[in-house]
């Protein structure tokens, strides 16, 4: 009789939310979820994975990528010749056929993430207006948990409520707006810094304090405001910030001001490695990390949690929807540019960059985000990120595991990159070598907990049944590019690298409560002001595909 | 030589990528029956759109027949020669480095597409595009000569990096456009906004009626320049007909395109 169970037996299990650090172990699964072995010893799983000498950890979990809406899709759309010459994914009895590129289709992103064991993806930036669209799109990205954060940063709504000193309806109007689109948290984006930028003519903000024109806000005001309102509402995951300044030399002043504009309130710091840079404005000889000042604050302040935006060497595509940033790396790498206006909501800018090790810049770059996860003391609170695509591709991330893992691997690298990284940033001091066990928490248990995701990032009973099984190998790359078996939902879904079962995954949201009678306020400005009508903007339940609400439970 | 008679009858494209005297060289009969083709989306071997004769092993191709709807014919061939015996689809050379085609009838769009060396002669006229860089691409052709005996469409060269590019007939809008390097010559009459956005390299317009040249362009002399009496033996000795009145005739250079870098120029002939 079949029992419902299946076991993942006798392998050395990493689930650091457990302290399981190694041991050996049996798992048992059932309905999709991981739970308690058996007291009875008669029952017999119908399936049994054989895991002795594997390494079994939880399903992988990327807090920030860029996978869907927009300005994924502008960028599909503007590398064609990258595509063109890319490895081809072919179709297959039960998988569909895709391109790559450093912005891979929609099913082919989650293959690929799948076949890396990763098995959740957040995207990080979705203007809300576009979120019918990303439920479409997620919809036809397989294999994976899903959720994006909603760009809030520079709403009009946002700056006015700032403006007139409204917290209460500051924080509806943030509740009504996660329930719209459906999304999980405020994303927030060069606050006040994109708002000018489309105001003016090579238009931005430098500072914390400048004054938004026409709001009559400030960047600080914006941070402060919408993170004191995403923690009176009890969100699972904090204001996710990309700071102002993005990429700018002497931006650390910034990044460390922002740090304490948080105060006691939650926040979480995106791609933090593109905001540690010391040196002068334009000036390529002072350029140099600001790590050791940055982690400092970091390691002491356990409100703030960052991911690091690692870069790697190659050819990628820039996106976001910090405008100007994309207007200025199109303009430093002379490549094509997409901008765009997303009405009360946002911008956007894309443009295709190439890192090279023989540049100074990008060097440092790539050993900024190395010191970050090397220097940070508590990885509980570092998550790795490539920011994919723009630091590079989420395929990269073996590579990152072994920069970690393996000194003598990163020593070799670091002789491969301009030589003044040297005397710049502390990489070549820094001796420390990650374990498997804070592997698995800077993957997957880490940024489950930042996400407030009770059910990823672990493998005890309640769990979703998100395993991923490795062969170990002293070549940490090899180990991690290729695992041994990839489980979701309890279903095994990729094999040796092939995919056997492209379960579609589900949406993850947050329906926080609010007073409801600031629907009126919303939607008088609504139709004064959006190109689509009020009633048209929500996007309703039964649109999505499967999904679960995450419960508003705070910290 | 090794003798490829069409003999299908469908509308859904057929390609034949990969097809190039090199692949074909070392393969018998039997296994070059079986080569993979596409029809549309789908896989078929070659046996079922070619009859197949003659030995693979000299690296010469010969198609005979109406191939109007074979594409990328001579795709990405090294070396070797495929001469089409009537008409060629879209692509054909694209991307080659070495070797030589002779289209014996009318070719499609994109012909040498990003070639990047060898010959290319279509005797008959040619689609939109030749020698162009493909959508998104920083550069169209980098070397090789194409020569098109009739006439060809538009973007001839569009963003072309480096080679020869010769027109017997006329030519569309936007000849040489976005030109970052190389020469396009025209001996026919041409359409609108030639050498649009160009960099540097060399656009001949000798037809009669030259259309007017954008105001970003600015005459800088009459002369007769050596350079393009050699280029035009050149190609007479590669079988292009150049005609006689240019041998001699007076030059107009201009200079542009002056909302790019500028160092491009037009030449047009005066008599």
């Amino acid at each position: 009789m079949s029992s419902g169970y299946f076991k993942i037996a006798g392998g050395t299990v990493y689930d650091p939310i457990h302290g399981v650090d190694g041991d050996v172990r049996d798992i048992w699964i059932r309905d999709g979820q991981i739970v308690e072995t058996p007291s009875d010893f008669d029952i017999r799983p119908d399936k049994t994975l054989d895991a002795s000498g594997l390494v079994v950890m939880p399903g992988g979990v990327d807090m920030h990528c860029h996978i869907a809406g927009p300005k994924v899709n502008a960028a599909r759309k503007m590398r064609p010749e990258q595509k063109r010459k890319a490895e081809k994914v072919v179709r297959t009895s039960n998988t569909r056929s895709g391109t790559m590129g450093s912005v891979p289709s929609t099913f082919a992103t989650g293959y690929k993430y799948a076949g890396l064991g990763y098995t959740t993806a957040f995207d990080a930036a979705i203007p809300p207006l576009a979120a019918r669209h990303v439920h479409e799109e997620f919809e036809d990205t397989p294999c994976l948990d899903k959720g994006f954060f909603v760009l809030m940063g520079n709403n009009h709504f946002v700056m006015e409520s700032i403006h007139r000193k409204e917290p209460e309806k500051l924080r509806s109007f943030i509740a009504w707006l996660l329930g719209a689109a459906k999304g999980f948290t405020p994303k927030v984006v060069n606050p006040g810094g994109v708002e000018i930028w489309k105001q003016l003519p090579s238009g931005n903000v430098h500072g914390l304090d400048e004054n938004v024109a026409h709001f009559d806000v400030t960047p600080r005001q914006i941070i402060e405001q919408i993170a004191r309102a995403v923690d009176a509402l009890k969100l699972p995951h904090s204001v996710h910030l990309h700071a102002n300044n993005l990429g700018m030399p002497g931006n650390w002043i910034t990044t460390l001001e922002t740090m304490k504009t948080f105060g006691d309130s939650r926040g979480h710091l995106a791609h933090i490695q593109f905001h540690s840079y010391g040196g002068g404005e334009g000036d390529e000889n002072t350029f140099n990390s600001k790590v050791v000042e940055l982690v400092e604050y970091v390691n002491a302040h356990h409100n703030l949690t960052v991911d690091v935006g690692q870069v790697l060497f190659g050819e990628t595509t820039t996106m976001t929807a910090d405008g100007p940033l994309g207007y200025y790396l199109s303009n430093a790498f002379k490549s094509k540019w997409f901008s765009s206006d997303t009405e009360m909501e946002s911008g956007c800018g894309i443009a295709p960059i190439e890192y090279r090790n023989t540049s100074l810049v990008h060097s440092l770059q790539w050993a900024i985000g190395l010191e970050w996860y090397l220097l940070a003391k508590d990885p509980w609170r570092v998550v790795m990120s490539t920011d994919h695509p723009n630091g590079g591709s989420f395929l990269a991330y073996p590579q990152i595991i072994q920069l970690l893992m393996d000194r003598t691997y990163r020593q070799d690298m670091l002789k491969q990159v301009h030589p003044a990284v040297l005397e710049r940033s502390t990489l070549a001091d820094l001796t420390r070598e990650y374990s498997l066990n804070e592997i698995c928490i800077i993957t997957r248990s880490g940024p489950a907990k930042i996400l407030g995701l009770t059910r990823k990032g672990h493998l005890g009973p309640g769990a979703d049944a998100d395993i991923t099984i490795y062969t170990p190998n002293d070549d940490k790359t090899k180990m991690f590019e290729l695992p041994r078996a990839v489980i979701k939902s309890g279903v095994v879904i990729v094999e040796h690298g092939e995919v056997r079962e492209p379960l579609t995954g589900k949406l993850l949201y947050v329906a926080p409560e609010y007073d409801t009678s600031i629907e009126s306020d919303i939607a008088e400005w609504f139709e004064k002001y959006y190109s689509i009508r009020f009633r048209n903007y929500p996007v309703p339940l039964d649109y999505l595909h499967d999904r679960e609400e995450v419960a508003c439970a705070g910290l | 030589m090794l003798t490829l008679r069409y003999k299908a009858d469908t509308t859904v494209p057929v390609e034949v990528e990969g097809l190039t005297p090199s692949a074909v060289r070392g393969l018998s009969i039997a296994e070059i029956q079986r080569f993979d083709l596409f029809h549309g989306n789908r896989k078929v071997p070659l046996a079922e759109f070619f009859e197949i004769s003659g030995d693979p092993a000299d690296a010469r191709m010969e198609f005979e027949g109406d191939l109007a709807g074979v594409h990328w014919i001579g795709a990405q061939m090294s070396e070797g020669e495929i001469h089409v015996r009537g008409n060629a689809g879209r692509h054909v050379g694209s991307e080659m480095t070495g070797g030589v085609i002779h289209v014996h009838g009318n070719a499609s769009d994109w012909v040498g597409g990003e070639m990047h060396g060898g010959l290319i002669h279509v005797h008959g006229n040619a689609g939109h595009l030749v020698g162009s860089a493909y959508r998104g691409s920083a550069k169209g052709m980098t070397a090789g000569v194409i020569l098109i005996d009739g006439s060809a469409g538009n973007e001839v060269g569009l963003t072309m990096r480096r080679g020869l590019l010769a027109v017997g007939g006329e030519c569309g809008d936007f000849v040489g456009a976005n030109l970052i390097a190389g020469t396009v010559l025209v001996f026919g009459p041409c359409g609108n906004r030639p050498a649009a956005a160009m960099r540097r390299g060399t656009v001949g317009l000798f037809g009669a009626n030259p259309p007017s040249l954008l105001v970003s362009f600015r005459k800088s002399c009459v002369c007769q320049p050596t350079f393009l009496r050699l280029i035009l033996r050149h190609l007479e000795s590669l079988g292009f007909a150049v005609p006689s009145e240019c041998h001699n005739a007076n030059y107009g250079i201009y200079h542009g395109d002056h909302v790019a870098v500028g160092r491009g120029e037009i030449l047009i002939r005066e008599n």
